[in-house]
């Protein structure tokens, strides 16, 4: 099954992304923030990134930048789970690599069917 | 006229005084201006003359008072007293100079605006950086309050995220288990072995009625049998009837040998072999009268046996069936007492099933409702930014205010003749006394954790 990672600074919503995709049937790491999650993608492989924007140490949008120059990650699908829904952010997101932008909350039925979508 | 003398005294002894002479002398101005159309000339020049005398004894009179009542002091007033500047005018007034003094006092009075100006305006400073300090402690106090109720939400939602994960494991497991237990008795296996309850009714039910229909015929055969039983009875006493005709034949062959051996005899010598044929069938009508009461006697035992068996037929066949219609409806009893257990068992299963996806659907609600700290926080933490930031700036239109109280002082040090060391506070020469360093005091240990760094 898949490994998901994701990455937010708020400990419950790791808890909720998990238990949503670990009841599906994926694999689940949680980062804190993008330093941290930079490293965990550097030692393992991942299938997906599911990250936050607004993070300490390092902002979601940099840590997609980063993912990008590596060259594991240059296809893998990164998903922007974020309160944020302006346009200007949203272009920022795309621009620095990023596979799609769910607007918090989510909804777990939605979340899994958008994680199947790009994992197909 | 006479009332001015008093009035005089008494100004003399208040710093109003020049205010009073002044009036006195515009007040007689009017009265005599205003008599000027009704009186003659003469009383006109008079009372004109009158007043002149009258407002030359005043000033004298002010001049004395003056004189006793403040002697000019040594050195320079201090400058922050508001009422040295009055009291200088007061002097000035009391110099003996007259009238010619007069241009010197618009010069005082000026300078006297000036500094009520710059006093205004201090004040209005000093309000001002109050007001700043106040919604600078004010802000951070908030803005810690904030914090510290974003961190136990935090706190108690990590919490409420746990164990309502744990909950759901475990009511899962639960729900899990309860279906295997309640499916297996749905289910079967491939092979027909009864794995589950309604197979079990299924096969027991028919395996039931096979053994009863099995025992039902079996009385059935049990019949049969008493019927061939009772045939074979009527035949027995059939040969009873042909054994009585064996031994009547019998008899009348051996009274026929009788009567062959009574002719042999009367015949005499030639009769002899006729006597020893008519002894010899004679001795075989009695062996045949043997071998036919042997038979009766064997026969006896037959259809005695026979009864016996047809009386045990009979009881066995009418129990069987009576024992096979009590089974059958036993297992019809059974059967349904297990299908109604089934069909509460298949019920609760689907009810299961129903609370399962209600389950399902209020874990979906909280699991958005439990993002809502994170959103909440996130919106907190933005609302808090326009204030950091005003306070930020806040803080640097006070240095400047500092600044520029610090130019204003020395701007009005010229005109106004005071010294402007004697406003600076010698502990501290970069600001003025009233102001006390109100923006340093902002930066709490507190702040070096925050997202928005202040300076």
């Amino acid at each position: 099954m898949a490994t998901i990672m994701t990455v937010d600074d708020t400990a419950s919503m790791r808890q909720m992304i998990s238990f949503t995709l670990n009841s599906a049937g994926y694999d689940v790491v949680q980062a804190g923030d993008g330093v941290e999650a930079l490293a965990l993608a550097r030692q393992s492989t991942l299938d997906l990134v599911i990250t936050d924007i607004n993070m300490p140490n390092m902002d979601g949008i940099a840590l997609v930048k980063m993912l990008r120059a590596l060259p594991d990650y240059r296809f893998t699908p990164i998903l922007m789970l974020t309160t944020e829904s302006q346009d200007s952010k949203r272009q920022a997101g795309k621009n620095a690599g990023a596979t799609g932008w769910i607007v918090k909350p989510f909804n777990p039925d939605q979340l899994i069917h958008i994680v199947r979508k790009v994992l197909d | 006229m006479t009332s001015v003398l008093p009035f005089i005294r008494r100004t003399g002894q208040s710093r109003r005084r020049p205010q009073w002479w002044l009036a006195a002398c515009v007040g007689i101005a009017a009265v005599w201006g205003w008599s000027l159309p009704y009186a003659p000339g003469w009383v006109l020049a008079g009372s004109g003359c009158t007043a002149l005398l009258v407002l030359t004894v005043l000033a004298y009179f002010a001049r004395m008072e003056a004189e006793v009542a403040h002697p000019i002091p040594d050195g320079t007033p201090a400058r922050d007293d508001p009422h040295h500047a009055l009291n200088h005018i007061d002097e000035i007034l009391g110099i003996p100079q007259g009238l010619e003094a007069v241009p010197q006092v618009d010069e005082l009075l000026e300078s006297l605006v000036a500094e009520n100006q710059r006093r205004r305006l201090e004040e209005v400073l000093r309000h001002w950086v109050d007001v700043a300090q106040r919604y600078s402690g004010a802000a951070t106090d908030l803005r810690k309050r904030v914090e510290a109720v974003i961190q136990q939400t935090e706190h108690a939602t990590d919490n409420i995220a746990s164990s309502f994960q744990a909950v759901i494991n475990k009511a899962t497991l639960q729900a899990r288990q309860a279906m295997e237990l309640l499916e297996g008795t749905q289910g079967a296996n491939s092979d027909g072995t009864p794995v589950s309850l309604k197979d079990f009714i299924r096969v027991s039910d028919v395996r039931l009625n096979k053994m009863a229909d099995e025992v039902v015929r079996v009385a059935d055969l049990s019949m049969n049998m008493v019927r061939e039983l009772d045939g074979v009875q009527k035949r027995t006493q059939a040969i009873d009837g042909f054994l009585a005709d064996v031994e009547k034949l019998a008899d009348q062959t051996s009274l026929l040998a009788l009567n062959a051996d009574i002719e042999a005899a009367r015949v005499g010598e030639h009769g002899r072999g006729f006597a020893v044929v008519a002894s010899e069938v004679r001795r075989l009508s009695q062996r045949s009268h043997e071998f036919s009461e042997r038979i009766r006697q064997h026969l006896k035992e037959v259809r005695a046996g026979l009864s016996r068996t047809y009386g045990d037929m009979r009881t066995l066949s009418a129990a069987d069936m009576a024992h096979a219609v009590q089974i059958r409806e036993d297992v019809i009893q059974l059967t349904r007492s297990l299908e109604g257990k089934n069909r509460e068992v298949a019920d609760t299963v689907s009810q299961i099933n129903a609370l399962s996806k209600e389950i399902a659907l209020d874990v979906q609600n909280v699991v958005v409702s439990l993002q809502f700290h994170d959103i909440t926080s996130q919106e907190l933490t933005r609302t808090l930014m326009p204030m950091e930031e005003l306070r930020r700036t806040l803080y640097h239109v006070m240095q400047e205010t500092l600044h520029l109280d610090r130019d204003l002082c020395k701007s009005f040090t010229g005109p106004a003749g005071g010294d402007p060391d004697a406003k600076k506070d010698p502990a501290d020469p970069g600001t003025v006394p009233g102001y006390a360093v109100p923006a340093m005091s902002e930066k709490t240990p507190a702040d070096a954790n925050l997202s928005v760094e202040l300076f």
